[in-house]
C-alpha cells in the first residue's frame, strides 16, 4: 500500500485511523459557493483513495442522487471528482453531518495545485444552516493555518476536549493560496464514533388544563392535591 | 415538490397606478401574487411564503415566511401605492428574511416583481446577484410595467449573476389583453425548474383557456396528482403493448379472457392504491409491476377487441355453453342403432376424442363408474373408432349395469 509517506509504514497501517468517513451522512452533506452543486460529496472517501480524483463510487452515488432529483447533469459529475468554488471567489463553506456523534482527533485536507489549496480552515460544531455572513461573524471552535499538502500526509490536530460530541461539523475555508478558486480533493477525519445519536424530541404532549388525577400525592390519597 | 421558502417582493410604487394591465398594474400584480402563493403552498405543504413591499416609505416585510395561505392573502388587502421602488434593498431584506427561516432545510427563493424603472447601476445589481448565488438563493424576476432598455439589461445582468444551474428565471410580460397571471402560469416560475409541471399549473392553465376542463380520465390532477399520473402512465403502457398482445390473442382460451376481465378490475384498484401511497421512486417500481400485471390486462382487452374467433374458440364456447345438448345428442345416438350422418359422425368422433368430455358424460350416466378398468379400456379404444365400436361400447355399460 503506497502511503507516499516519508517514513516507513511497516510498523503501522497508515489508513487505519481515517475511518470516520464511514460515519458521515453523505446525502446531507452540503456546501456553499461550490461551482458544481453536489460535488462536495466527492471529497469524502477512503484514505487510500484520497488522491484519486476520478472517484468511481462517488459517480454512481451522485448519478443516483441526481436521477432521483431528475436533474440532467450526469456528464458533469463523471468528470468532477473534487470540490471547487465559484470563479473569482475562493471562499468555501462545507457542512458535514454525521450519522452518530463522533469524537474527532484530527483532520486532513488535500487541496488543489497552483495556489488553489485553502490557506485557512475554521471549524464550527453542531450548528446547522450557517451561511457566509454567520461564519465570518462567529467565533470558530478552532482555526488552523493550512499548508499546501498534495499528498495528504499532513494532519491537523484538534483540541480534543472540544470535539467530543460532534453531530455535525462545518468547515469554513475563507482563502486560498492566491488562486482564483479554491479546490479541495479530499477531507479526512480521524477519531472515533460513539453509538449515540442526536434526535429531535419526537412526541411532546401538552396539557391545556391540569388534570387533578395526575397530581395526587400519597398522603392525601383520594383528595385533591393542595396547591400552595 | 421541492421544499422551498419563498419571499415575494411586491412593487407598490406610483408607477403601479397605470392602467395598461387590466384593471390596473397593481391589481394584476396582486392577482399574480395570490396565484403564486397558492401554487407554492400546494406543491409542497411544508413550503413557506413571505411577502414584502419595496416602495412606499421603505422596504417593509408584511409577512415572514409562513405556510398559512390565509394570512398571506389577508395581508394583500389595504396595501397603499406610493413612493419609489428600491430593488436592491428589497432583495437584500428578502435574503435576510429567508436566512432566518424556521426550517433550515428549505431551499431559498426570492420572486421579484419589477414594475417601475430600476435606478441602481448594473454593478451593484451584479454584486447582489453574486452574493445570492454564493448563499444558494434562487431568484425569479417578473419584468412588467415600464418598458425600458436599460431596465431590461440590468435585470438580465442580475439574473446572469444569480443563476446557478437554471434555478433562477426571468419573465418579460408586455402589456396586452391577457392578464399578468395568465402569462405567468406557463412560465417556469409556476412550473418550478421543469419538474414536469405541477398539477396546479396545468389545471389553472386549462381553466384560463376558458374551455372545458381537459382532465384525462375524469380525474382532477389538482385533487389527486398521483392518481392522475398513475393512470396516465398505465394508459401509455397499454398503448405500447397492444400490438404485442394482439398476437397472443389468437391462441388464448375463453377462460383466460373471463379470468383476465375479472382480474383487471381488481388490478385497477391495486394500481390506484399503490399510486396514492408511492413516491417517485415507488412510481418507477410500480411501473415495473404494472408491466407484468398489465400483460393479462392487455390480453383481455385485445381479445375483447379481436372479433373473428378461431376454430378453437368456437369449440371452447360450444363446450362451455352447450354441454347438455351434446349430452342429449350422445344419448340419442346410443338409442339409435341406424346409420348416422357423416356430419354427426364427425361431431361424435370429435366429442368422443375429447377424453375429459367423455368421462364427464359417463360420470353423469347412472350406474357407470368412470374409474372402472373396463370403462377406462373402452375410453382408450374409443378414440379412433367408427360406429360399430361405439355400438359395442354402448352395449357394454348396460351389461355392467346388469352385473
Amino acid at each position: 500500500m503506497a502511503c507516499l509517506h516519508d517514513h516507513s509504514c511497516e510498523d503501522h497501517d497508515c489508513s487505519s485511523g481515517w475511518t470516520l468517513y464511514e460515519h458521515i451522512d453523505l446525502p446531507k452533506v452540503s456546501a456553499l459557493n461550490e461551482a458544481v452543486p453536489g460535488s462536495v460529496k466527492s471529497v469524502f472517501k477512503a484514505w487510500e483513495q484520497r488522491l484519486n480524483s476520478s472517484g468511481l463510487k462517488f459517480k454512481r452515488l451522485l448519478i443516483e442522487i441526481q436521477f432521483r432529483n431528475k436533474k440532467a447533469h450526469w456528464s458533469y459529475f463523471l468528470l468532477q471528482g473534487h470540490l471547487e468554488s465559484n470563479e473569482g471567489d475562493p471562499e468555501l463553506l462545507v457542512y458535514i453531518p454525521f450519522t452518530s456523534d463522533v469524537k474527532i482527533k484530527s483532520i486532513s485536507v488535500v487541496g488543489g495545485v497552483d495556489g488553489t489549496s485553502p490557506s485557512k480552515m475554521r471549524a464550527f460544531i453542531n450548528k446547522e444552516g450557517i451561511d457566509f455572513s454567520d461564519a465570518q461573524g462567529m467565533q470558530a471552535v478552532q482555526e488552523w493555518d493550512l499548508v499546501e499538502n498534495f499528498q495528504g500526509t499532513l494532519e491537523y490536530q484538534t483540541r480534543y476536549s472540544k470535539f467530543q460530541n460532534v453531530a455535525s461539523i462545518t468547515l469554513h475555508f475563507p482563502n486560498s493560496f492566491g488562486g482564483d478558486t479554491t479546490k479541495i480533493e479530499y477531507i479526512g477525519f480521524k477519531g472515533e464514533a460513539t453509538k449515540l445519536k442526536r434526535d429531535v424530541v419526537a412526541t411532546i404532549v401538552y396539557e391545556l388544563r391540569p388534570n387533578p388525577s395526575d397530581h395526587k400525592t400519597k398522603a392525601e390519597g383520594g383528595g385533591l392535591s393542595h396547591v400552595e | 415538490m421541492v421544499l422551498e421558502a419563498t419571499m415575494i417582493c411586491i412593487d407598490n410604487s406610483e408607477w403601479m397606478r397605470n392602467g395598461d394591465y387590466a384593471p390596473f398594474r397593481f391589481q394584476a400584480q396582486a392577482d399574480a401574487v395570490n396565484l403564486i402563493c397558492g401554487a407554492k403552498t400546494q406543491s409542497n405543504p411544508e413550503n413557506t411564503v413571505g411577502i414584502l413591499t419595496m416602495a412606499g416609505k421603505g422596504v417593509r416585510v408584511l409577512v415572514t415566511p409562513t405556510s398559512d395561505l390565509g394570512k398571506i392573502l389577508a395581508c394583500m388587502h389595504g396595501l397603499e401605492i406610493g413612493g419609489e421602488m428600491n430593488l436592491a434593498a428589497g432583495i437584500q431584506v428578502a435574503q435576510l428574511a429567508l436566512k432566518h427561516r424556521q426550517n433550515k432545510k428549505q431551499q431559498q427563493r426570492i420572486i421579484v416583481f419589477a414594475g417601475s424603472t430600476v435606478k441602481h447601476d448594473k454593478k451593484l445589481l451584479e454584486m447582489i446577484g453574486r452574493k445570492l448565488k454564493k448563499n444558494s438563493v434562487a431568484l425569479d424576476i417578473v419584468n412588467f410595467g415600464e418598458e425600458d432598455e436599460a431596465k431590461t439589461e440590468k435585470l438580465e445582468a442580475l439574473l446572469a449573476a444569480v443563476n446557478n444551474n437554471d434555478t433562477s428565471h426571468i419573465v418579460h410580460v408586455p402589456a396586452g389583453p391577457s392578464a399578468l397571471s395568465d402569462v405567468l402560469i406557463s412560465t417556469p416560475i409556476f412550473t418550478g425548474d421543469g419538474e414536469g409541471g405541477s398539477g396546479f399549473a396545468a389545471a389553472a392553465a386549462a381553466a384560463a383557456a376558458g374551455g372545458v376542463s381537459g382532465f384525462d380520465f375524469g380525474v382532477d390532477p389538482n385533487l389527486d396528482p398521483e392518481l392522475a399520473l398513475a393512470l396516465r402512465v398505465s394508459m401509455e403502457e397499454e398503448r405500447a403493448r397492444q400490438e404485442a398482445a394482439a398476437k397472443k390473442a389468437s391462441g388464448d382460451a375463453a377462460k383466460q379472457e373471463k379470468g383476465g376481465e375479472g382480474q383487471s378490475s381488481s388490478q385497477d384498484a391495486t394500481m390506484t392504491d399503490r399510486a396514492s401511497v408511492g413516491t417517485s421512486e415507488a412510481e418507477n417500481k410500480s411501473s415495473d409491476f404494472m408491466d407484468d400485471e398489465n400483460a393479462l390486462l392487455q390480453q383481455a382487452l385485445a381479445m375483447s377487441m379481436d372479433e373473428p374467433a378461431s376454430s378453437d374458440d368456437i369449440r371452447d364456447t360450444d363446450m362451455s355453453e352447450a354441454t347438455d345438448p351434446e349430452l342429449a345428442l350422445a344419448l340419442q345416438m346410443s338409442v339409435q342403432e341406424g346409420g348416422k350422418d357423416s356430419g354427426s359422425e364427425k361431431d361424435m368422433s370429435k366429442l368422443l376424442a375429447d377424453q375429459s368430455f367423455v368421462s364427464s358424460i359417463l360420470a353423469s350416466l347412472p350406474g357407470v363408474d368412470p374409474n372402472d378398468p373396463s370403462v377406462k379400456d373402452l375410453l382408450a379404444s374409443m378414440q379412433n373408432q367408427s360406429e360399430p365400436d361405439q355400438k359395442k361400447n354402448e352395449d357394454k355399460p348396460p351389461k355392467e349395469e346388469e352385473k
